[in-house]
């Protein structure tokens, strides 16, 4: 099961990607609904997968720790991206009306969720997971959030510069796994 | 009398306790590393950056002294040993908040002479090494590859202010850094070595 970070700045450039493999086990309920699915819809949902991505190697090109049944669930980085760009337009909608910093599910595609979190700044943490798990995500924001601070406050950064420091993303990481 | 290094320490710590106007320490922080930053912008090359981090501390210094011997109102130092401590348990502590160690070194033996175990601290050549354990001045920066390569010293503008100081009370010494945490060396280490005594001089055009 992995997750998905990426920070955009206020112009929506891309500052900080992430991905994260959990070694957390995934509900087991939804696994045991997949297994319930006859073969076909599943085939058919790595489909549009295919479909979307146009490669053929969408189905576990990784080997994950979870070891629970993959969907052939979005490993390819294409589909990634343009889910998380496709997330944006909501994001901005919802934006407006609330003004709380944690955004919880924005957007939904197929098993990906997308949550979002609005800095004051208006930098835009978006993370897409397949499960549920909305305290340990909010704690996670919070410790990337805190994290940025820290690297914003570093003279030699510039707003819209990509993030390359080791210990920020060493940082991250270690707060990934704590949480997701 | 000799006033012993508790003493210092002392006084250090009444110094800067007795100073009404203290400012925000990541005010500081921010306003050197964007310092910095335009100095490397408007410079584009980290020795000049150094070079001109150093003038700008020796501007300060040499002000700075009067400052700092009027609240204190220390005598003049016996020995460069002296001095080393001094700097470091009273001056780095009155304005920085921050107590670096000291080491000292004295000259290097002559080869003619029989060697004696007393150092000697007032000769020429003799040095004290700081090193600073916190850096106020460096609070939140990571130096970039560039800055790394380019041999910046971020902190330069510490060396200038010890060169300028030490200059009015008639002392040439030679002050460099020697490690930067931010460098990735394990600690910061300053070298401050005498160069020579200063005699005074009349000033040029005074007859």
């Amino acid at each position: 099961m992995s997750h998905h970070l990426f920070l955009l700045s206020p112009s929506d450039t891309p500052i900080y990607s992430l991905t994260h493999y959990s070694t957390k086990l995934p509900q087991p309920t939804s696994s045991s609904l997949s297994s319930n699915l006859p073969t076909w819809s599943t085939s058919a949902f790595a489909g549009t997968l295919t479909a979307l991505s146009g490669a053929s190697s969408a189905t576990q090109s990784h080997h994950v720790q979870g070891g629970a049944v993959r969907m052939g669930g979005g490993q390819d980085r294409h589909v990634i991206q343009m889910i998380a760009n496709a997330s944006l337009d909501v994001i901005e909608d919802v934006m407006r009306k609330e003004s709380a910093m944690y955004l919880k599910s924005v957007d939904k595609f197929n098993e990906w969720t997308v949550s979002a979190f609005i800095t004051p700044g208006n930098m835009k943490f978006i993370l897409l997971h397949e499960t549920k798990n909305d305290d340990g995500i909010r704690s996670f924001f919070h410790d990337v959030w805190e994290l940025y601070l820290k690297t914003m406050l570093n003279p030699f950064h510039t707003a819209h510069s990509p993030i390359r420091s080791i210990v920020f993303d060493t940082r991250v990481r270690a707060s990934a796994k704590k949480y997701l | 009398m000799a006033t012993t290094s508790k003493q210092y320490k002392a006084i250090g710590e009444d110094l800067w306790k007795s100073r009404t106007d203290k400012i925000n320490s990541e005010l500081f922080s921010l306003t050197y590393g964007a310092l910095v930053v335009q100095l490397i912008q408007d410079y584009e090359d980290y020795a000049e950056v150094n070079k001109q981090l150093e003038k700008m501390g020796y501007n300060i210094g040499t002000r700075l002294i009067e400052d700092f011997l009027a609240r204190s109102s220390l005598g003049r130092c016996s020995d460069f040993r002296e001095v080393g401590e001094v700097a470091a348990k009273v001056g780095f502590k009155s304005f920085l908040n921050i107590t670096p160690t000291v080491t000292h070194s004295g000259a290097p033996p002559p080869s003619a002479r029989p060697t004696s175990t007393v150092q000697q601290s007032g000769v020429p050549g003799s040095s004290f090494i700081l090193t600073l354990d916190e850096n106020p001045l460096a609070e939140f920066v990571e130096l970039p590859d560039e800055a790394l390569e380019g041999g910046l010293w971020f902190s330069n503008v510490l060396c200038g202010v010890l060169r300028g100081a030490l200059e009015m009370v008639q002392m040439q010494v030679q002050v460099e850094f020697l490690s930067d945490v931010l460098r990735g060396d394990e600690s910061t280490e300053i070298r401050v070595t005498l160069l020579k005594y200063l005699e005074e001089e009349v000033p040029v055009g005074d007859d």
